[in-house]
Protein backbone atom coordinates (compact mmCIF):
# COMPACT_ATOMS: atom_id res chain seq x y z
CA UNK A 1 0.00 0.00 0.00
CA UNK A 2 1.37 3.42 -0.89
CA UNK A 3 0.57 7.04 -0.06
CA UNK A 4 -1.70 7.63 -3.02
CA UNK A 5 -3.84 4.58 -2.20
CA UNK A 6 -4.19 5.65 1.42
CA UNK A 7 -4.88 9.27 0.58
CA UNK A 8 -7.36 8.46 -2.19
CA UNK A 9 -9.21 6.07 0.06
CA UNK A 10 -9.22 8.62 2.85
CA UNK A 11 -10.70 11.26 0.61
CA UNK A 12 -13.23 9.02 -1.05
CA UNK A 13 -14.33 7.28 2.12
CA UNK A 14 -13.35 3.85 0.84
CA UNK A 15 -12.62 1.36 3.59
CA UNK A 16 -9.24 -0.27 3.44
CA UNK A 17 -7.91 -3.19 5.47
CA UNK A 18 -7.08 -1.73 8.86
CA UNK A 19 -3.88 -3.70 9.32
CA UNK A 20 -2.48 -2.57 5.99
CA UNK A 21 -3.33 1.04 6.73
CA UNK A 22 -1.67 0.79 10.12
CA UNK A 23 1.42 -0.77 8.59
CA UNK A 24 1.70 2.11 6.14
CA UNK A 25 1.09 4.76 8.80
CA UNK A 26 3.89 3.27 10.89
CA UNK A 27 6.41 4.11 8.18
CA UNK A 28 4.89 7.19 6.53
CA UNK A 29 4.83 10.38 8.61
CA UNK A 30 2.91 12.31 5.96
CA UNK A 31 -0.01 9.92 5.88
CA UNK A 32 0.21 9.50 9.63
CA UNK A 33 -0.34 13.23 9.93
CA UNK A 34 -3.55 12.85 7.94
CA UNK A 35 -4.81 10.33 10.41
CA UNK A 36 -3.30 11.90 13.47
CA UNK A 37 -6.27 14.12 14.17
CA UNK A 38 -9.87 13.04 14.32
CA UNK A 39 -10.45 10.99 11.23
CA UNK A 40 -13.99 12.19 10.69
CA UNK A 41 -12.92 15.82 10.75
CA UNK A 42 -10.05 14.98 8.45
CA UNK A 43 -12.32 13.20 6.04
CA UNK A 44 -14.70 16.11 6.10
CA UNK A 45 -11.83 18.40 5.25
CA UNK A 46 -10.70 16.04 2.55
CA UNK A 47 -14.14 16.31 0.99
CA UNK A 48 -13.42 19.99 0.49
CA UNK A 49 -10.63 19.15 -1.91
CA UNK A 50 -12.16 20.12 -5.17
CA UNK A 51 -10.82 18.70 -8.39
CA UNK A 52 -8.65 21.14 -10.29
CA UNK A 53 -10.58 23.48 -12.51
CA UNK A 54 -9.88 23.13 -16.20
CA UNK A 55 -7.05 25.33 -17.33
CA UNK A 56 -7.65 27.73 -20.15
CA UNK A 57 -5.95 26.23 -23.16
CA UNK A 58 -3.69 29.19 -23.55
CA UNK A 59 -2.59 29.53 -19.91
CA UNK A 60 0.77 27.89 -20.41
CA UNK A 61 1.18 29.85 -23.64
CA UNK A 62 0.43 33.07 -21.76
CA UNK A 63 3.01 32.17 -19.12
CA UNK A 64 5.58 31.35 -21.77
CA UNK A 65 4.84 34.64 -23.50
CA UNK A 66 5.23 36.64 -20.27
CA UNK A 67 8.49 34.84 -19.56
CA UNK A 68 9.56 35.52 -23.14
CA UNK A 69 9.07 39.24 -22.56
CA UNK A 70 11.62 39.12 -19.76
CA UNK A 71 14.41 40.60 -21.84
CA UNK A 72 16.56 43.68 -21.52
CA UNK A 73 18.59 45.25 -18.75
CA UNK A 74 15.87 45.44 -16.11
CA UNK A 75 14.83 41.83 -16.62
CA UNK A 76 18.46 40.80 -16.26
CA UNK A 77 18.98 42.91 -13.14
CA UNK A 78 15.83 41.79 -11.36
CA UNK A 79 16.61 38.13 -11.99
CA UNK A 80 20.04 38.32 -10.34
CA UNK A 81 20.35 36.38 -7.08
CA UNK A 82 19.15 38.31 -4.06
CA UNK A 83 22.57 38.24 -2.42
CA UNK A 84 24.12 39.91 -5.44
CA UNK A 85 21.33 42.48 -5.66
CA UNK A 86 21.82 43.31 -1.99
CA UNK A 87 25.57 43.68 -2.43
CA UNK A 88 25.14 45.93 -5.46
CA UNK A 89 22.66 48.14 -3.64
CA UNK A 90 24.87 48.39 -0.57
CA UNK A 91 27.84 49.26 -2.79
CA UNK A 92 25.77 51.88 -4.60
CA UNK A 93 24.71 53.42 -1.28
CA UNK A 94 28.29 53.52 -0.02
CA UNK A 95 29.57 55.10 -3.25
CA UNK A 96 26.81 57.71 -3.28
CA UNK A 97 27.24 58.60 0.37
CA UNK A 98 30.99 58.79 -0.14
CA UNK A 99 30.64 61.00 -3.21
CA UNK A 100 28.02 63.22 -1.61
CA UNK A 101 30.08 63.84 1.48
CA UNK A 102 33.33 64.59 -0.33
CA UNK A 103 33.02 68.09 1.04
CA UNK A 104 33.14 67.27 4.71
CA UNK A 105 31.43 69.51 7.16
CA UNK A 106 33.86 72.19 8.36
CA UNK A 107 33.36 71.36 12.01
CA UNK A 108 34.06 67.64 11.58
CA UNK A 109 37.28 67.74 13.56
CA UNK A 110 35.53 69.37 16.51
CA UNK A 111 32.40 67.29 16.31
CA UNK A 112 31.76 64.77 19.12
CA UNK A 113 33.09 61.45 17.87
CA UNK A 114 30.66 59.38 19.92
CA UNK A 115 27.64 61.16 18.46
CA UNK A 116 28.97 60.80 14.96
CA UNK A 117 29.79 57.11 15.35
CA UNK A 118 26.46 56.24 16.98
CA UNK A 119 24.42 58.19 14.47
CA UNK A 120 26.27 57.04 11.38
CA UNK A 121 26.33 53.46 12.66
CA UNK A 122 22.60 53.53 13.29
CA UNK A 123 21.92 55.00 9.86
CA UNK A 124 24.18 52.52 8.12
CA UNK A 125 22.76 49.48 9.89
CA UNK A 126 19.21 50.70 9.27
CA UNK A 127 19.99 51.16 5.56
CA UNK A 128 21.33 47.62 5.33
CA UNK A 129 18.36 46.23 7.23
CA UNK A 130 15.88 48.05 5.01
CA UNK A 131 17.62 46.94 1.82
CA UNK A 132 18.03 43.40 3.08
CA UNK A 133 14.41 43.17 4.12
CA UNK A 134 13.22 44.59 0.85
CA UNK A 135 15.23 42.15 -1.24
CA UNK A 136 14.80 39.08 0.88
CA UNK A 137 12.77 36.25 -0.45
CA UNK A 138 11.49 35.83 3.06
CA UNK A 139 8.22 34.12 3.29
CA UNK A 140 5.26 36.17 4.35
CA UNK A 141 6.78 39.21 2.67
CA UNK A 142 3.27 40.33 1.90
CA UNK A 143 2.13 40.02 5.47
CA UNK A 144 1.45 43.53 6.72
CA UNK A 145 2.84 42.92 10.20
CA UNK A 146 6.16 41.90 8.75
CA UNK A 147 7.80 45.20 7.87
CA UNK A 148 6.09 48.35 9.27
CA UNK A 149 8.29 48.46 12.38
CA UNK A 150 11.46 48.51 10.30
CA UNK A 151 10.02 51.03 7.82
CA UNK A 152 8.80 53.27 10.66
CA UNK A 153 12.20 53.04 12.35
CA UNK A 154 13.99 53.89 9.12
CA UNK A 155 11.74 56.82 8.35
CA UNK A 156 11.59 58.03 11.95
CA UNK A 157 15.25 57.75 12.95
CA UNK A 158 16.31 60.99 11.21
CA UNK A 159 13.52 62.85 13.02
CA UNK A 160 14.78 61.59 16.37
CA UNK A 161 18.35 62.43 15.39
CA UNK A 162 17.32 66.04 14.80
CA UNK A 163 16.91 66.40 18.54
CA UNK A 164 20.03 64.49 19.51
CA UNK A 165 22.70 66.46 21.39
CA UNK A 166 24.88 68.51 19.05
CA UNK A 167 27.66 71.02 19.41
CA UNK A 168 26.69 74.55 20.21
CA UNK A 169 28.44 75.78 17.07
CA UNK A 170 26.35 73.55 14.83
CA UNK A 171 23.17 74.68 16.57
CA UNK A 172 24.07 78.28 15.91
CA UNK A 173 24.35 77.74 12.16
CA UNK A 174 20.63 78.23 11.97
CA UNK A 175 17.78 76.77 9.96
CA UNK A 176 18.66 78.40 6.65
CA UNK A 177 19.75 76.25 3.72
CA UNK A 178 17.25 73.48 4.45
CA UNK A 179 15.95 73.45 0.89
CA UNK A 180 19.46 73.11 -0.51
CA UNK A 181 20.18 70.14 1.76
CA UNK A 182 16.86 68.56 0.83
CA UNK A 183 17.56 68.84 -2.91
CA UNK A 184 21.18 67.72 -2.46
CA UNK A 185 20.15 64.64 -0.51
CA UNK A 186 17.26 63.76 -2.79
CA UNK A 187 19.40 64.15 -5.91
CA UNK A 188 22.23 62.00 -4.61
CA UNK A 189 19.91 59.19 -3.63
CA UNK A 190 18.10 59.23 -6.97
CA UNK A 191 20.46 56.63 -8.55
CA UNK A 192 19.85 54.34 -5.59
CA UNK A 193 16.11 54.78 -6.08
CA UNK A 194 16.43 53.86 -9.76
CA UNK A 195 18.46 50.78 -8.87
CA UNK A 196 15.87 49.73 -6.29
CA UNK A 197 13.18 50.08 -8.94
CA UNK A 198 15.22 48.06 -11.44
CA UNK A 199 15.78 45.27 -8.93
CA UNK A 200 12.12 45.02 -7.93
CA UNK A 201 10.62 41.77 -9.17
CA UNK A 202 7.04 42.99 -8.94
CA UNK A 203 5.58 44.76 -11.94
CA UNK A 204 3.88 47.21 -9.62
CA UNK A 205 5.82 48.00 -6.44
CA UNK A 206 4.16 46.72 -3.33
CA UNK A 207 3.50 48.92 -0.30
CA UNK A 208 6.26 47.03 1.46
CA UNK A 209 8.73 47.80 -1.30
CA UNK A 210 7.77 51.46 -1.33
CA UNK A 211 8.02 51.91 2.45
CA UNK A 212 11.32 50.07 2.83
CA UNK A 213 12.82 51.75 -0.24
CA UNK A 214 11.79 55.18 1.00
CA UNK A 215 13.32 54.39 4.38
CA UNK A 216 16.57 53.21 2.78
CA UNK A 217 16.75 56.29 0.55
CA UNK A 218 15.99 58.68 3.39
CA UNK A 219 18.55 57.05 5.66
CA UNK A 220 21.21 57.09 2.93
CA UNK A 221 20.57 60.80 2.34
CA UNK A 222 20.81 61.53 6.06
CA UNK A 223 23.98 59.50 6.35
CA UNK A 224 25.52 61.56 3.58
CA UNK A 225 24.22 64.91 4.91
CA UNK A 226 25.43 64.13 8.42
CA UNK A 227 28.95 64.07 7.00
CA UNK A 228 28.38 67.05 4.73
CA UNK A 229 26.16 69.63 6.39
CA UNK A 230 27.47 71.71 9.32
CA UNK A 231 24.03 72.69 10.61
CA UNK A 232 22.78 71.11 13.80
CA UNK A 233 19.72 73.30 14.08
CA UNK A 234 16.67 71.09 14.72
CA UNK A 235 14.44 72.93 12.25
CA UNK A 236 17.05 72.64 9.52
CA UNK A 237 17.51 68.94 10.24
CA UNK A 238 13.79 68.29 10.24
CA UNK A 239 13.01 70.19 7.04
CA UNK A 240 16.18 69.60 5.05
CA UNK A 241 17.34 66.15 6.15
CA UNK A 242 14.73 64.05 7.92
CA UNK A 243 11.99 64.88 5.45
CA UNK A 244 13.78 63.24 2.49
CA UNK A 245 12.55 59.73 3.30
CA UNK A 246 8.99 60.94 3.69
CA UNK A 247 9.33 62.89 0.45
CA UNK A 248 10.31 59.70 -1.38
CA UNK A 249 7.31 57.99 0.14
CA UNK A 250 4.99 60.86 -0.80
CA UNK A 251 6.36 60.99 -4.34
CA UNK A 252 5.33 57.39 -4.86
CA UNK A 253 1.78 58.08 -3.73
CA UNK A 254 1.62 61.15 -6.00
CA UNK A 255 3.01 59.16 -8.94
CA UNK A 256 0.49 56.39 -8.36
CA UNK A 257 -2.37 58.86 -8.19
CA UNK A 258 -1.22 60.58 -11.37
CA UNK A 259 -0.82 57.27 -13.19
CA UNK A 260 -4.38 56.30 -12.22
CA UNK A 261 -5.70 59.66 -13.36
CA UNK B 1 14.15 22.99 -11.43
CA UNK B 2 17.88 22.51 -11.91
CA UNK B 3 17.22 21.66 -15.56
CA UNK B 4 15.14 24.78 -15.96
CA UNK B 5 17.81 26.99 -14.38
CA UNK B 6 20.28 25.40 -16.77
CA UNK B 7 18.12 26.58 -19.66
CA UNK B 8 16.01 23.53 -20.47
CA UNK B 9 12.72 25.02 -21.68
CA UNK B 10 10.94 21.68 -21.62
CA UNK B 11 11.57 21.57 -17.88
CA UNK B 12 9.42 24.67 -17.49
CA UNK B 13 6.45 22.90 -19.04
CA UNK B 14 7.02 19.98 -16.71
CA UNK B 15 7.08 22.32 -13.72
CA UNK B 16 3.84 23.83 -14.93
CA UNK B 17 2.17 20.48 -15.38
CA UNK B 18 3.29 19.31 -11.97
CA UNK B 19 2.53 22.36 -9.86
CA UNK B 20 -0.07 24.45 -11.68
CA UNK B 21 -3.04 22.24 -10.66
CA UNK B 22 -1.96 22.33 -7.01
CA UNK B 23 -1.51 26.08 -7.11
CA UNK B 24 -4.78 26.64 -8.88
CA UNK B 25 -6.65 24.56 -6.34
CA UNK B 26 -5.04 26.44 -3.48
CA UNK B 27 -5.77 29.82 -5.09
CA UNK B 28 -9.30 28.99 -6.16
CA UNK B 29 -10.50 28.37 -2.63
CA UNK B 30 -10.07 32.03 -1.68
CA UNK B 31 -10.83 33.74 -4.95
CA UNK B 32 -14.14 34.47 -6.52
CA UNK B 33 -13.54 32.99 -9.92
CA UNK B 34 -11.26 30.76 -11.91
CA UNK B 35 -9.97 33.69 -13.94
CA UNK B 36 -8.44 35.34 -10.88
CA UNK B 37 -6.98 32.02 -9.76
CA UNK B 38 -5.45 31.39 -13.16
CA UNK B 39 -4.05 34.91 -13.24
CA UNK B 40 -2.29 34.32 -9.92
CA UNK B 41 -1.00 30.97 -11.15
CA UNK B 42 0.44 32.79 -14.16
CA UNK B 43 2.05 35.43 -11.93
CA UNK B 44 3.47 32.72 -9.70
CA UNK B 45 5.28 31.13 -12.62
CA UNK B 46 6.50 34.52 -13.84
CA UNK B 47 7.94 35.22 -10.37
CA UNK B 48 9.37 31.72 -10.30
CA UNK B 49 11.22 32.62 -13.49
CA UNK B 50 12.46 35.93 -12.06
CA UNK B 51 13.60 34.29 -8.85
CA UNK B 52 15.04 31.14 -10.38
CA UNK B 53 18.64 32.01 -9.55
CA UNK B 54 17.70 32.28 -5.88
CA UNK B 55 16.62 28.68 -5.76
CA UNK B 56 19.12 26.60 -3.85
CA UNK B 57 19.76 23.14 -5.30
CA UNK B 58 18.77 20.52 -2.81
CA UNK B 59 15.88 22.48 -1.40
CA UNK B 60 12.34 21.31 -1.96
CA UNK B 61 10.65 23.13 -4.77
CA UNK B 62 7.03 22.76 -3.70
CA UNK B 63 7.19 24.89 -0.53
CA UNK B 64 9.27 27.45 -2.40
CA UNK B 65 6.65 27.80 -5.12
CA UNK B 66 3.89 28.01 -2.54
CA UNK B 67 5.78 30.76 -0.73
CA UNK B 68 5.78 32.80 -3.93
CA UNK B 69 2.11 32.01 -4.51
CA UNK B 70 1.06 32.91 -0.96
CA UNK B 71 2.83 36.24 -1.14
CA UNK B 72 1.20 37.02 -4.47
CA UNK B 73 -2.19 36.06 -3.08
CA UNK B 74 -1.75 38.31 -0.05
CA UNK B 75 -0.74 41.19 -2.29
CA UNK B 76 -3.75 40.52 -4.49
CA UNK B 77 -6.07 40.75 -1.50
CA UNK B 78 -4.33 43.87 -0.22
CA UNK B 79 -4.71 45.57 -3.59
CA UNK B 80 -8.26 44.53 -4.10
CA UNK B 81 -9.00 45.43 -0.47
CA UNK B 82 -10.75 42.13 -0.02
CA UNK B 83 -10.52 40.03 3.05
CA UNK B 84 -8.45 36.91 2.85
CA UNK B 85 -11.31 34.68 3.60
CA UNK B 86 -13.95 32.83 1.73
CA UNK B 87 -17.35 34.39 1.51
CA UNK B 88 -20.04 32.35 3.19
CA UNK B 89 -22.13 32.85 0.10
CA UNK B 90 -19.40 31.54 -2.12
CA UNK B 91 -20.56 29.22 -4.86
CA UNK B 92 -17.94 26.64 -4.08
CA UNK B 93 -19.32 26.33 -0.58
CA UNK B 94 -22.83 26.08 -1.87
CA UNK B 95 -21.78 23.21 -4.09
CA UNK B 96 -18.94 21.34 -2.44
CA UNK B 97 -17.18 18.46 -4.05
CA UNK B 98 -19.43 15.54 -3.21
CA UNK B 99 -17.29 12.56 -4.02
CA UNK B 100 -18.80 9.13 -4.06
CA UNK B 101 -20.71 9.40 -0.79
CA UNK B 102 -23.34 11.70 -2.17
CA UNK B 103 -25.74 14.13 -0.58
CA UNK B 104 -25.30 12.99 3.00
CA UNK B 105 -21.67 13.87 2.82
CA UNK B 106 -22.26 17.01 0.80
CA UNK B 107 -24.22 18.57 3.66
CA UNK B 108 -21.40 17.87 6.07
CA UNK B 109 -18.93 19.27 3.57
CA UNK B 110 -20.88 22.48 3.31
CA UNK B 111 -20.89 22.85 7.06
CA UNK B 112 -17.20 22.15 7.22
CA UNK B 113 -16.48 24.68 4.50
CA UNK B 114 -18.46 27.34 6.34
CA UNK B 115 -16.68 26.56 9.58
CA UNK B 116 -13.34 26.62 7.82
CA UNK B 117 -14.07 30.05 6.37
CA UNK B 118 -14.58 31.49 9.86
CA UNK B 119 -11.20 30.38 11.19
CA UNK B 120 -8.48 32.97 11.80
CA UNK B 121 -6.31 33.27 8.71
CA UNK B 122 -3.17 31.87 10.36
CA UNK B 123 -5.00 28.72 11.40
CA UNK B 124 -6.88 28.30 8.17
CA UNK B 125 -3.78 28.87 6.08
CA UNK B 126 -1.87 25.87 7.42
CA UNK B 127 -4.92 23.62 7.25
CA UNK B 128 -5.58 24.61 3.67
CA UNK B 129 -1.97 24.18 2.61
CA UNK B 130 -1.87 20.77 4.23
CA UNK B 131 -5.17 19.50 2.92
CA UNK B 132 -5.73 21.35 -0.30
CA UNK B 133 -2.17 22.15 -1.31
CA UNK B 134 -1.00 18.65 -0.53
CA UNK B 135 1.97 19.87 1.52
CA UNK B 136 3.36 17.90 4.42
CA UNK B 137 3.77 19.79 7.69
CA UNK B 138 7.50 20.33 7.17
CA UNK B 139 6.67 21.72 3.73
CA UNK B 140 3.92 23.91 5.16
CA UNK B 141 6.38 25.21 7.74
CA UNK B 142 8.85 26.10 5.00
CA UNK B 143 6.16 27.74 2.88
CA UNK B 144 4.86 29.99 5.65
CA UNK B 145 8.26 30.65 7.23
CA UNK B 146 7.64 28.96 10.53
CA UNK B 147 8.71 25.89 12.42
CA UNK B 148 7.12 22.49 12.08
CA UNK B 149 6.09 22.57 15.73
CA UNK B 150 4.48 25.99 15.38
CA UNK B 151 2.64 24.92 12.25
CA UNK B 152 1.32 21.83 14.01
CA UNK B 153 0.14 23.96 16.90
CA UNK B 154 -1.66 26.30 14.51
CA UNK B 155 -3.25 23.36 12.71
CA UNK B 156 -4.28 21.80 16.01
CA UNK B 157 -5.88 25.03 17.19
CA UNK B 158 -7.64 25.23 13.86
CA UNK B 159 -8.96 21.70 14.24
CA UNK B 160 -10.15 22.42 17.78
CA UNK B 161 -11.90 25.57 16.59
CA UNK B 162 -13.40 23.68 13.67
CA UNK B 163 -14.77 21.01 15.95
CA UNK B 164 -16.17 23.67 18.24
CA UNK B 165 -17.84 25.47 15.36
CA UNK B 166 -19.22 22.24 14.02
CA UNK B 167 -20.51 21.37 17.46
CA UNK B 168 -18.76 18.02 17.33
CA UNK B 169 -21.34 16.96 14.82
CA UNK B 170 -18.96 16.00 12.11
CA UNK B 171 -20.33 12.83 10.54
CA UNK B 172 -18.60 9.69 11.59
CA UNK B 173 -18.82 7.24 8.74
CA UNK B 174 -17.05 3.95 9.16
CA UNK B 175 -13.50 5.04 9.32
CA UNK B 176 -10.07 4.35 8.22
CA UNK B 177 -8.51 5.76 11.32
CA UNK B 178 -6.86 3.00 13.25
CA UNK B 179 -6.42 5.21 16.29
CA UNK B 180 -8.58 8.06 17.34
CA UNK B 181 -6.38 10.35 19.42
CA UNK B 182 -7.67 12.12 22.43
CA UNK B 183 -9.05 15.65 22.16
CA UNK B 184 -5.94 17.32 23.46
CA UNK B 185 -3.48 15.50 21.31
CA UNK B 186 -1.45 17.74 19.09
CA UNK B 187 -1.74 17.29 15.36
Amino acid sequence: MDCSQVRDAFMSGKVLPKSEVQAHLDVCPHCAALFDNDAELGRSLAAQVAPALPFPEDLFGAIEASVGRETGLRAWLRSRPSTLRFQLLALCAVVLVGAGSMRYRPDLAAYPVARMVILLGAYFIAVLLALGKELSLAVRRGKVADYPALAAFGLGLPFLAAFAPATEASRLVGPQGALGCFLYGALFTLPLGILLWAFDRDDRPTLRTVCLSAAALGLSANLMLELHCPSGHPLHLLLGHASIGLAWLASWFVARRLSRA
Amino acid sequence: MAAYIAGDKAAFRELFQRYAPLLQRAMARDLRNAEEANDLVQQTFLHLHRSRLDFEPGRKLKPWIFTIALNLKREFFRRSKRRHETSLEDDRIAEPYEGPRGQERSDASRETARALATLPAEHREVIELHWFGGLSFPEVAEAVGSTVAAVKVRAHRGYVALRARLGDEVPDPEGLAPNKPSEGESH
